[in-house]
């Protein structure tokens, strides 16, 4: 492998890490908070493609108010599922609460699949992501560049939140303690409510940008990144949204790399992440940073 | 004198950068009625943990029956006869008593998992002897009315008892009992030390127990230890460790009175 | 609210009192069954002994599954991984070589196993113990970790498994898959041979002193090591009991589609399962086998099969998905207001039956 196919491949990596880990901040901030593996992620993520989908080519919005309308609306759905299916489970043993998020998501996938048909649909390329540069071998999409930026501009955004104002506060108190929290007179549940909406607003927009590489979208086109992103997750420490995007970027190279390095591998890809992950929980179970597993 | 039944030396635990137990040493002889007590926080369920092997050990050595123990997993201990219970109960609760009681006993048993299955002449044996002495557990804790009822639904005092009875179908020669008396009205302390009691005398257990009901611990064990931050600050007779400075300055410390045995909290 | 509490007698006799008689109950009910059978076998059309069979394996499966998820547990979501396994085991030792040789255009299949042709019991036997042995290896890094973490890293399991499938192909075929999988006319009493043998071991594992002990782990982990139990190696004993029945069920599974392809096996699978066993409530063994049977026979939903009923020639109406829909509403809603399934924690007795059926007249 020369130089320029080293590059390329290394932003490759950048890209799709930076999809999984856009998608694996939700993930970990509703871990972090409620210990809920929620399950249904991965299908949030597709309902907020098709959503956009919907704007773009039904209502003929322009690409920017199709990916903030479809943001809105699936914050919306996140906050609704976790009211709906998840609240009434809070006191119950954390297992019920996997099992109901299974649910939700064999929910979304099927009514997808009702709704929308099983046959993908062709999710046009915004013109603003769609440039092709051309440096010598090196040939980059704008969206491969866009991409990283975005990530890297949303966790900024999110640091600061959960550092600097009130709510990060609460959310950082409450990942620690969500009882005492409640006995403080912090109305557990809007935080709560706000953490799916941020998670599943952010699940949107990573799985917007995921149509855009390949480019269509199906209802069960959720189901493998959010499993890895989950796995992401694990990988950087789970309930850490800095450690979610190591763990997305770190993903993210090791299958790009798996590919280049091994072509003949490339049918094990989709196991990669596993098979890390099972290395990771054997060997490190605190993650990249170090946070320490729940008992 | 009789022999030797444990022997812990210099047992420590950090729990990063607070030491739990610090170089703890402590004998008990065959048929010894011992107690631990310290304020909360002194680290007492902490020796249990580390004596059972729930817990790993920062330093130090524990021998038991002259084998060591530090390092095998909790079962294996065990096994080796050291029962014990826990301080906040932790019973199957979603099985019957006198389920709670036939756990304890699986430990042990000899028959296969294909001879249970298949319910085999040999298992068939085992369970019917099991089962009397299963019964037998229950009668000596009082327990015996109860054994078909769900062991999370009885009462406070009972499953602390129940406990112990599980702890004694695993067949030990060292008990450990942890707060066996805390929630248990006066009536049910005083039928708790006659248990206690009985365990040493009859059966011929060892006991080490730890309790806050000063009065309970004074008049039933023979040898006591205290422990504060970690650290042994006393040791001996109940008459010794009553009249001890150090130990009436870690209670009064702590907001406690000893004097007339009364336990201020439970 | 389970049924067991809905229909709840009171105490119960104690069961030593009683074994004689619920074992004459538990024959009738066997000849029952075998009457039953006989009856579908002879008066139903293909589409019904399709039906029951499948409801056969999916009782041993969901009873098997029953015994890690329910009875010790432990969340496990590998159930597809024992299936596709005990599938493909199966298969490849029963098809004729020639029909072998067919099936692998792309690569040939690896000796010994292009050659092996064996009876359908030694097979499934095999199958059940290669199974097992995938299980013991899965079962030291699975049990490293507890609840939900074993939750995903099994999910992973299943999927690695799922991808291997996908990619030996010398050994499965890959993508292509495996058809022309002998197909058994008695099928109908091979399933429910094994069913009601698994069930049996299943109930009786469960009863015994080694059921007790798994239980004990579902309550209390830190308490049943105190106690003196290895819990490690009974979470293995589960994990290998129920992947050697899942194995055994798998193969029949196969002889039943006679067309299996790693697309069949997928966490879609286990979602069945899992279903069945939340329906049935969570460690109750008959209430698995119960569940087993409303599920197929009620819900119809089984899509993961519908290659064999367009191969008996019958079309099935309906929007695909639809069933899907409305069972994973019936997955949350069991969650939500009814946790406890139907028989709850407990099994079914004849006690229990008789008690309720000479229970008249009102209340108390």
């Amino acid at each position: 492998m020369d130089g320029t196919q080293f590059l390329q491949q290394i932003i490759n990596g950048l890209t799709l890490g930076s999809l999984y880990a856009l998608i694996a901040i939700g993930y970990t901030m509703v871990y972090g908070i409620l210990r809920l593996i929620n399950f249904a992620h991965g299908d949030v993520l597709m309902v907020g493609c098709y959503l956009a989908w919907f704007g773009a080519v039904q209502f003929g919005l322009p690409w920017w108010a199709a990916l903030v309308g479809s943001m809105a609306l699936t914050a919306l759905l996140g906050v609704l599922i976790d009211q709906g299916a998840y609240r009434p489970l809070r006191t119950a043993p954390r297992i019920s609460a996997l099992i109901t998020a299974i649910g939700v998501s064999f929910f979304l996938e099927n009514l997808g699949l009702v709704i929308f048909g099983g046959r993908p649909k062709a999710f046009e390329r915004p013109e603003i992501f769609n440039q092709l540069y051309q440096i010598g071998e090196l040939r980059v999409l704008s969206h491969s560049v866009w991409v990283p930026i975005i990530t890297a501009l949303v966790l900024a955004g999110l640091l600061w939140m959960i550092y600097r104002t009130r709510l990060g506060m609460a959310m950082r108190a409450l990942s620690r303690d969500l009882v005492t929290v409640q006995l403080m007179g912090i109305d557990t549940n809007r935080v709560v409510a706000i953490t799916f909406a941020i998670g599943s607003a952010l699940a949107a927009a990573g799985g917007i940008f995921w149509a855009m590489k390949y480019p269509q979208i199906n209802p069960l086109m959720g189901v493998l990144p959010g499993l890895k992103a989950f796995v992401a997750a694990v990988l950087g420490g789970i309930g850490n949204v800095v450690g979610a995007v190591l763990g997305g970027l770190v993903l993210g190279f090791c299958e790009i790399m798996l590919v280049a390095l091994w072509p003949e591998m490339a049918g094990y890809r989709d196991a990669l992440a596993f098979v890390l992950l099972i290395g990771f929980l054997l060997f490190r179970p605190t993650g990249i940073l170090g946070q320490e597993l729940p008992s | 004198m009789s022999r030797e039944i444990l022997r812990v030396a210099g047992l420590t635990c950090r729990f990063g950068g607070l030491m739990a137990v610090d170089g703890l040493d402590l004998t008990l002889r065959a048929g010894d009625l011992a107690g631990l007590i310290g304020p909360n926080g002194a680290g007492k369920t902490t020796v249990f943990n580390l004596l059972t092997g729930r817990v790993g050990a920062t330093e130090g050595a524990v021998s038991f029956q002259g084998q060591a123990v530090l390092g095998l997993k909790s079962h294996q201990i065990n096994r080796l006869g050291m029962g014990r219970t826990f301080q906040n109960i932790r019973l199957f609760g979603e099985l019957s008593v006198l389920s709670n009681v036939l756990v304890g006993f699986h430990g042990r048993l000899e028959a296969s998992f294909l001879s249970a299955i298949f319910r085999l002449p040999a298992y068939r044996r085992e369970e019917r002897r099991v089962l009397a002495r299963a019964a037998e557990l229950l009668e000596l804790v009082g327990l015996q009315d109860l054994a078909r009822e769900r062991a999370g639904s009885l009462a406070y005092g009972q499953q602390r008892l129940l406990e112990i009875a599980r702890a004694l179908a695993t067949g030990p020669s060292l008990l450990l009992l942890d707060e066996p008396a805390a929630g248990m009205n006066p009536q049910e302390t005083a039928n708790l030390a006659g248990l206690v009691r009985r365990l040493r005398d009859d059966m011929g257990l060892t006991v080490l127990l730890i309790e806050h009901d000063m009065r309970f611990v004074m008049s039933l064990c023979e040898h006591i230890t205290v422990l504060d931050y970690g650290k042994v600050i006393a040791r001996g007779t109940p008459e010794e460790v009553r009249g001890d400075p150090a130990v009436i300055q870690a209670y009064l410390g702590a907001g406690l009175e000893l004097g007339q045995g009364e336990a201020v909290h439970a | 609210m389970s049924l067991r509490e809905i229909f709840s007698p009171g105490p119960l006799p104690p069961a030593h009192l009683t074994r004689r008689r619920d074992f004459w109950l538990s024959l009738m009910g066997i000849m029952l069954l075998a009457g039953l059978l006989m009856g579908v076998e002879r008066l139903a059309g293909g589409y019904w002994v399709h039906m029951t069979c499948l409801a056969g394996i999916y009782l041993v499966l969901a009873s098997g599954y029953n015994l890690v998820n329910g009875v010790t547990g432990q969340f496990s979501l590998a159930p597809n991984a024992f299936v596709a396994c005990g599938a493909y085991v199966t298969s490849l030792l029963t098809m004729a070589p020639a029909e072998k040789a067919l099936n692998f255009i792309l690569e040939p299949l690896v000796w010994p196993l292009s050659v092996i042709h064996l009876p359908l019991g030694l097979a499934l036997v095999i199958a059940g113990l290669v199974t097992a042995l995938m299980a013991f290896g899965m079962g030291f890094t699975v049990f490293r970790v507890r609840g939900d973490y074993l939750a995903i890293v099994t999910l992973g399991l299943g999927e690695v498994i799922r991808v291997v499938a996908n990619n030996a192909q010398g050994v499965t075929n890959g993508p292509l898959g495996l058809k022309g999988i002998p197909h058994l006319t008695n099928n109908l009493w091979w399933t429910w041979g094994l069913a009601v043998v698994a069930l049996f071991v299943l109930t009786r594992l469960a009863k015994s002193s080694y059921g007790l002990a798994l239980k004990a782990i579902r309550e209390d982990e830190g308490a049943a090591e105190s106690m003196g139990i290895n819990v490690f190696w009974h979470k293995m004993l589960a994990f290998t009991t129920d992947a050697f029945l899942e194995g055994m069920a798998g193969g029949l599974l196969a002889q039943l589609i006679t067309t299996i392809s790693p697309s069949l096996f997928t966490f879609f699978l286990t979602f069945n399962l899992l279903i069945i066993i939340v329906v049935g409530g969570l460690g109750s063994m008959t209430g698995a086998a119960l569940a087993a049977l409303l599920i197929t026979f009620g819900g119809e939903w089984l899509r993961v099969v519908e290659e064999p009923m367009s191969l008996l020639g019958l079309s099935v109406p309906g929007i695909p998905g639809m069933r899907m829909v409305i069972f994973s509403l019936l997955l949350m809603a069991c969650m939500i207001f009814m946790r406890r399934g139907l028989l709850g924690k407990s099994e079914f007795s004849w006690r229990w039956l008789l008690a309720v059926l000479s229970r008249r007249g009102p209340r108390p």
